[in-house]
């Protein structure tokens, strides 16, 4: 009798172990990607992929995290927070001038969404030279006085022929036409100041710095050196996943869908024809041609961002790109 | 007073940054996540010059904005300490602005006033002076009875006589009161400049959170803590001495 019970239980302990064993074996990774903003349309193909269910075809729990100014994706890799982040250039590559161990593995942005508005009545830029004598606003200390400063030396004006202003949140002094030139990002700020002018009757349009040379590279897929090493095939699941997603979010067969979305991530926006307007501008910043691989590692693009960081003396060593830039082959998802 | 407030503060500062070092060095964090002691000196020898500028520059804003929120504090508490519908209306304001947080009427601010040294003063002024009227208030509106009575009695009680007791009575209190709230006009200060000014310490940290600069930011809350010590410490002696003269003069 005694020893039957003891035959059971061990069953039982079996059963239970395989039991285990098997969940485990069929549960799915669970990552983390943190993004560099909040939810918006310059995030629209995490978005895309979450709702859609793209990471869970691809054997994948991800939680999507909003990033935010306090927040830092390369920071949270090393401190073991985040498993993938997006961040732009310039942080990238100061963190690697200071040895942290984050990589590219995709380009989201081939054209830096970071413009200036203006308006075309009281300001005309066909030249760098045009700039001479304006008022243009600038964030200290941001990627758009870095992009700024650039521009202004490339067109061989000094900082004293031109005014820059200290920009914040609110667009008041553009608005009130103290200030000619304001940085905002052309995608997600852009529709939405232009289409408030617009209805006082005011035509606005952009001052694009790639126009002129100048390409800073934008937001990346970044993930750490010894992820990509230890777990090549999670990220290569991941960001073929995540990839799709942007794929199907910007295709304008989806596009209804993608603005679904977008209005149940990014409420506050809640005009379809904006929406729209930004995910028109996302594509042609993301995808430039139809064919075009989204995520292609722009290494031309990099070089140069480097060498603007490191002329304003932003990073105090030069980073080694082969190291830091990582495309990797997407096979499936596309 | 002044040298046991620095030396209180470097301990913290020290246990701070000890703390720091621990977790970069335990979890084997690059420079980018938590600075190396050296890149943090590195750091201190590129931009003590500039950050002690801004940081004097926000502690001249806060102590404007402290002076005028602890006179209009008194002001209002002097008149308001009386049980009477004024007294409590201006209780009940004053609880109120109190719950708004200053993040959330900044932004008001900056667009009606502009982003130079006035909103600092007003936001400066805002988040010390509720504090303080607050305290006024309590300490205005109790009264001495033992020494109060007399007067009363006697028929000699004035309006301003009323307020010298109390104030005498509690003069212990108004002098912490008043040294705290100069912590608040330097946060208030701060946090104006982090959220829409053009200069100042909460500016340029601002700017280093933009680029990543975590060394400059310890370096500027290195300024920050040691300027505030130094500050409380000198409003403690000046505290102690106008106690020592007062207390003199009622004496004698």
């Amino acid at each position: 009798m005694k020893n039957g019970t003891e035959k059971r239980v061990l069953a039982a302990w079996l059963l239970l172990v395989a039991i285990l064993w098997r969940s485990s074996a069929l549960a799915a990774d669970k990552v983390t990607y943190r993004l560099k903003w909040l939810y918006n349309v310059s995030v629209v193909g995490a978005l895309y992929a979450q709702t859609h269910h793209l990471f869970e075809r691809a054997g994948l729990t991800v939680e999507v995290k909003s990033g935010g100014p306090e927040r830092d994706a390369i920071r949270e890799l090393e401190l073991g927070y985040a498993d993938f982040g997006a961040a732009s250039a310039d942080q990238v590559l100061r963190a690697r001038a200071k040895g942290s161990p984050v990589v590219v593995i995709a380009q989201l942005f081939q054209v830096n969404p970071l413009q200036w508005l203006y308006r075309p009545a009281e300001v005309r830029i066909g030249k760098l030279a045009d700039l001479k004598g304006k008022v243009i606003g600038v964030t200290y200390g941001g990627n758009d006085e870095t992009i700024m400063r650039t521009l202004l030396g490339k067109g061989g004006i000094t900082t004293g022929e031109v005014d820059l202003f200290s920009v914040r949140f609110d667009y008041t002094p553009f608005y009130r036409h103290r200030v000619q030139l304001w940085p905002v990002y052309r995608n997600a700020q852009g529709p939405m100041i232009s289409d408030q002018l617009a209805k006082a009757g005011e035509a606005t349009a952009y001052f694009n710095p790639a126009d002129f040379g100048v390409r800073f590279v934008a937001n990346s897929v970044v993930t750490e050196a010894r992820t990509l090493e230890e777990k090549p095939e999670l990220v290569q699941r991941f960001l073929a996943a995540l990839l799709a997603g942007w794929q199907q979010a910007l295709d304008p067969k989806n596009e209804e869908e993608a603005i679904k979305t977008l209005q149940q991530f990014d409420p506050d926006t809640s005009s379809r024809p904006i929406l729209a307007e930004q995910l028109r501008i996302t594509r042609e910043l993301v995808q430039p041609t139809p064919g075009f691989a989204i995520g292609t590692i722009d290494h031309q693009a990099w070089e140069q961002t480097e060498k603007i960081m490191l002329g304003q003396k932003q990073l105090s060593r030069q980073v080694d790109l082969k190291a830091v830039l990582k495309p990797i082959a997407v096979l499936s998802g596309r | 007073m002044l040298p046991r407030r620095i030396l209180q503060f470097l301990i913290i500062y020290c246990l701070f940054i000890g703390t720091l070092m621990l977790v970069k060095y335990g979890l084997r964090l690059s420079d980018y996540v938590i600075p190396a002691p050296a890149a943090i000196f590195q750091t201190l020898l590129a931009e003590y010059r500039q950050y002690t500028l801004a940081t004097m520059n926000t502690l001249t804003v806060a102590v404007v904005g402290q002076v005028l929120s602890v006179i209009l504090a008194f002001a209002i508490g002097i008149v308001g300490r009386r049980s009477t519908w004024f007294g409590s209306f201006i209780k009940v304001a004053a609880y109120n602005i109190q719950a708004y947080p200053i993040v959330a009427l900044a932004p008001i601010l900056f667009i009606l006033l502009g982003d130079g040294f006035l909103t600092r003063l007003l936001i400066a002024a805002m988040i010390c002076y509720f504090p303080v009227l607050l305290s006024v208030l309590g300490i205005m509106s109790k009264p001495v009875e033992d020494i109060e009575h007399f007067y009363r009695a006697t028929g000699k009680m004035r309006w301003q006589l009323e307020v010298k007791i109390r104030a005498f009575e509690n003069l212990s209190q108004l002098t912490t009161v008043i040294s705290g709230s100069a912590t608040l006009a330097m946060a208030g200060t701060i946090v104006a400049e982090f959220i829409a000014a053009d200069a100042g310490i909460g500016y340029s940290i601002r700017i280093a959170l933009y680029q990543s600069d975590l060394g400059k930011i310890v370096i500027a809350l290195f300024l920050i803590g040691i300027t505030i010590a130094a500050y409380q410490g000198l409003l403690e002696l000046l505290g102690s001495a106008v106690k020592r003269a007062w207390t003199g003069n009622a004496l004698s």
